[in-house]
């Protein structure tokens, strides 16, 4: 799918030459282990970069330039992935064939450039005010997921079923360590970004492959570096207890519940734990959607998903406070009736078709192709849809008996309203 | 069946008004494995008063109608239409909006019966009291759900500010205690009048081929029967200029308190290219002004005074339209002064030339380059436009020939401090007390 060239050690540019697309796509992958205080600090400086550098000093004057660059966008972000932390630059441009006039992608590569290493310094630090500035956007983005209740229960799940563990830490770190980063300690987290992360770069669009290899050696030159990645020693993480029940001034119960299953993103197992969270509540044919939602009419929403990097199932629904009891105990015969083996062939193909068509709809965007890619490279069979498909087209009715069988119920986190909120 | 060049953009659409008077609209995007369809009604919360087909006396609906029974439309006498999309594979949605209702799936594979599964769904209803009955929890449930978001509370706190009469101060979903009222026998009504093909729109996009496609959904639709298309009657409400309300607050759990300033918008009765230039101009002169390339945006942000949920958007419809600018914020009367200044200053002098207005031009035509890559974006803007005669592909073209002059004339539409509202979402046990404050709904 992709061309990979190694340009030095540890820094990979994959490329991908297609005309299905109207713009080109970039993006800058810097790859690290996974810690709160990294997290933190790579946070603060994203947003730094991506506000400031030497050529462009203020928000304003880069947002100009990017709206001379045909609206270029251009945004710094940090996810996670299993132990590894990602500080991501993506940079869509237009294509140049479809401007009447305009030489943009030359100019996007230089901006490329600019904004990784011409940052901006004062004394061979980061800009104090700036520094200070960005903490606080940063620190407001973290305090904002109390504002969302979803958000909110899913993130209090987290941190009850694996405290201090890479499930539970957010990307974007907390707000305890982001207040420690100083323009000092900032500068020692930007340098060893560029020396010492792993690093993989992607280009997908109507793009000559070797001219846009030789032009991205140039913009951004990275030297080598260790390729061994210092993983983390895997964190023993228990759930500190099994039930929690909080109450805010709200209408609507959040219940969120946590499961552990032992097979994860690597395991052989994988593509059949897909398919046993598929039936059980991927989608709206599923158990969950089926039976508490459209039998019960207990709630608008019942789904499930799959964290397969961290080995966990999660249940969410929105229902009535009083109804807490009755939703739980309804979760709970979906899955003893996968256990028993209640699963029809319908279901079943349902969900490998679903799966088949979510996977190819997903490649039907750049940024999709880009991010399946990064996450299946590393497996040892290449990735292809038809390899997936066929590993889900095996899958039967006792592999996903056997997949729900394994699904253990760990902690149920229930958020509630007022008593008589609903009312 | 007709085609239509956009050369520059190097697509082609297919065109054909049905007998029965449905617009059917086919792009081919290569290289796209999956097809996206999309089926929309010209029908939405905002058609809460009309004279029912075949009768002569006006009736008012309960609200939330319209999104009501685009829930009711997924079951039928042999179950859930989700798992006909599901056995192929397709994934199946629909949404309310205020002036249109649709029904959409996309897929990668059995292309033609899944479009068939939605042409049936659609075209065939099956109401009956008990599964109107059924649908009231789940909607509740719905309903309950948005009554706990903050921003989608503080943006409908902002819209019901804003106007006296018309039904866009209605949410969309309606209220536990209005959908309480939906019976079978009103939902048969607005299907009858509001569903029929010369009242609706179907898009097919992605990996389609167009003359197979065309032929499948002619073949279809003439072996359906449908009563001659009947012109809608719609009951029009007299709107004011002014806003309603010019500010209130709401207190919720959240930590750091919200604020819209709202503008209503005076111009709503374009339609065709006119309403396009108009609303791409007031876009373009927004982007100057709140933009995040302009001096407000620079001095708000320094001082701390928004962070990234900071936004502004303009919306347009026929006969209602708005302008709103917010943020959260722990200075929200500072925020409200500032956004209001530039309103003002705007009025008073025209801030900016075409060097301004050619840079926010380039950024928007790119936006639109890149919107043209998602085929949602293409389908749901698509029928958007079309229902208020305007063409999507129009957009860059007429983005092009704009003159400040134009920008100028279009903005000053929106110009005029009654046009203003301000909403507010305070932390609990936080709320300003001011005499104009108008109470939550808690």
């Amino acid at each position: 799918m992709f061309q990979t060239i190694q340009v030095a050690k540890g820094v990979n540019i994959h490329t991908r030459t297609t005309d299905q697309f109207k713009t080109v796509n970039f993006s800058v992958k810097f790859k690290r282990p996974l810690t709160v205080e990294d997290a933190s600090e790579r946070t603060v400086l994203t947003n730094v970069l991506q506000h400031s550098s030497a050529k462009y000093p203020s928000t304003a004057a880069m947002r100009m330039y990017l709206d001379d660059l045909y609206g270029t966008v251009l945004y710094f972000d940090t996810t996670k992935r299993g132990d590894e932390h990602t500080v991501l630059l993506n940079v869509e441009t237009v294509n140049d064939q479809y401007l009447k006039n305009g030489e943009v992608l030359g100019k996007v590569l230089e901006l490329m450039n600019t904004v990784l290493f011409e940052p901006n310094f004062d004394n061979g630090v980061f800009r104090e005010n700036i520094v200070a500035r960005e903490k606080e956007m940063v620190i407001e983005r973290i305090q904002s997921v109390f504002d969302d209740k979803s958000r909110y229960a899913q993130q209090k799940l987290l941190n009850i079923m694996r405290p201090n563990h890479p499930a539970s830490i957010s990307a974007n770190g907390t707000i305890e360590d982001v207040k420690k980063v100083t323009p000092t300690s900032l500068v020692k987290t930007y340098e060893e970004m560029l020396a010492d992360d792993l690093i993989d770069i992607y280009v997908v669009g109507d793009i000559d492959e070797k001219t846009i290899v030789e032009s991205l050696k140039k913009a951004l030159p990275f030297a080598d570096r260790t390729v061994e990645h210092a993983t983390n020693p895997t964190v023993e993480s228990k759930p500190t207890e099994t039930f929690v029940s909080e109450q805010q001034d709200m209408k609507q119960g959040k219940l969120h519940i946590g499961y552990h299953t032992p097979v994860t993103f690597t395991h052989p197992d994988f593509p059949k734990m897909q398919i046993f969270n598929g039936v059980f509540g991927g989608y709206p044919h599923a158990k969950l959607f089926m039976n508490v939602r459209e039998k019960e009419s207990m709630a608008y929403y019942c789904s499930s998903s799959y964290s397969a990097q961290y080995g966990l199932v999660f249940v969410i629904s929105g229902i009535d406070a009083n109804k807490e009891k009755k939703a739980i105990s309804l979760i709970d015969e979906q899955l003893v009736a996968i256990q028993k083996g209640d699963i029809t062939d319908l279901e079943l193909a349902q969900t490998k078709a679903m799966l088949t068509n979510q996977i190819k709809e997903a490649l039907d965007s750049a940024r999709g192709q880009i991010e399946i890619y990064d996450q299946y490279k590393d497996l040892p069979t290449e990735f292809s849809v038809e390899n997936m498909a066929a590993k889900w087209q095996a899958v039967t009715k006792e592999d996903v008996v056997n997949m729900a069988k394994q699904v253990e119920k760990e902690t149920v986190y229930f958020l509630r309203g007022k008593e008589d909120a609903a009312e | 069946m007709k085609t239509i060049e956009f050369d520059q953009l190097d697509e082609t659409l297919y065109y054909e008004k049905l007998d029965n008077g449905l617009d059917v609209y086919i792009l081919p995007k290569k290289g796209f494995s999956k097809t996206f369809v999309t089926f929309t009604t010209k029908y939405g919360s905002i058609d809460r008063s009309f004279i029912p087909l075949g009768e002569t006396e006006a009736i008012t609906v309960p609200d939330g109608i319209a999104h009501f029974l685009e829930h009711k439309m997924f079951e039928k006498e042999d179950g859930d239409v989700f798992q006909k999309f599901g056995e192929k594979g397709a994934s199946a949605n629909a949404f309310t909006s205020f002036t249109r209702t649709a029904y959409l799936f996309s897929a990668t594979d059995h292309l033609y019966e899944s479009t068939k599964t939605l042409l049936d769904f659609v075209q065939q209803p099956y109401f009956t009291e008990q599964t109107v009955e059924k649908e009231k929890g789940i909607i509740g449930q719905e309903i309950t759900m948005y009554d706990d978001q903050p921003d989608w509370r503080l943006y409908f706190g902002t819209i019901e500010n804003m106007f006296h009469e018309h039904p866009v101060k209605i949410d969309i979903a309606g209220t536990i205690e209005s959908i309480d009222d939906i019976t079978a026998d009103h939902l048969y009504t607005c299907y009858n009048t509001f569903y029929h093909p010369s009242n609706m729109l179907l898009f097919v996009i992605g990996a389609v081929e167009p003359e197979k496609m065309m032929d499948f959904i002619r073949a279809d639709q003439a072996d359906k029967t449908f009563e001659e298309p009947t012109p809608i009657q719609r009951i029009e409400v007299t709107e004011p200029t002014d806003v309603a309300v010019k500010s209130s607050t709401l207190e919720m759990d959240v930590l750091k308190p919200k604020v819209i300033v709202g503008i209503k918008a005076k111009e709503t009765s374009l339609s065709g290219k006119a309403m396009l230039k108009h609303e791409l101009s007031i876009q373009l002169a927004l982007d100057v002004l709140f933009g995040r390339s302009s001096d407000f945006y620079t001095s708000v942000y320094e001082k701390g005074m928004i962070d990234e949920s900071y936004s502004y958007d303009f919306s347009l419809e026929k006969g209602f339209g708005f302008a709103l600018i917010g943020s959260d914020t722990n200075q929200t009367d500072e925020l409200v002064e500032a956004i209001q200044n530039v309103l003002q200053n705007t009025q008073e002098k025209w801030p900016f030339g075409d060097d301004e207005l050619e840079r926010v031009k380039r950024r928007k035509i790119g936006f639109y380059l890149r919107a043209l890559n998602s085929i949602e974006f293409i389908a749901n803007q698509f029928t958007r436009y079309a229902f208020n005669d305007m063409n999507l592909f129009d957009a860059v073209p007429v983005i092009e020939e704009l003159t400040i002059a134009d920008v100028q004339q279009a903005f000053a539409s929106l110009q005029g401090e009654s046009q203003q509202t301000v909403f507010k979402i305070l932390p609990v046990g936080n709320k300003a007390k001011t005499s104009n404050d108008k109470e939550g709904q808690e």
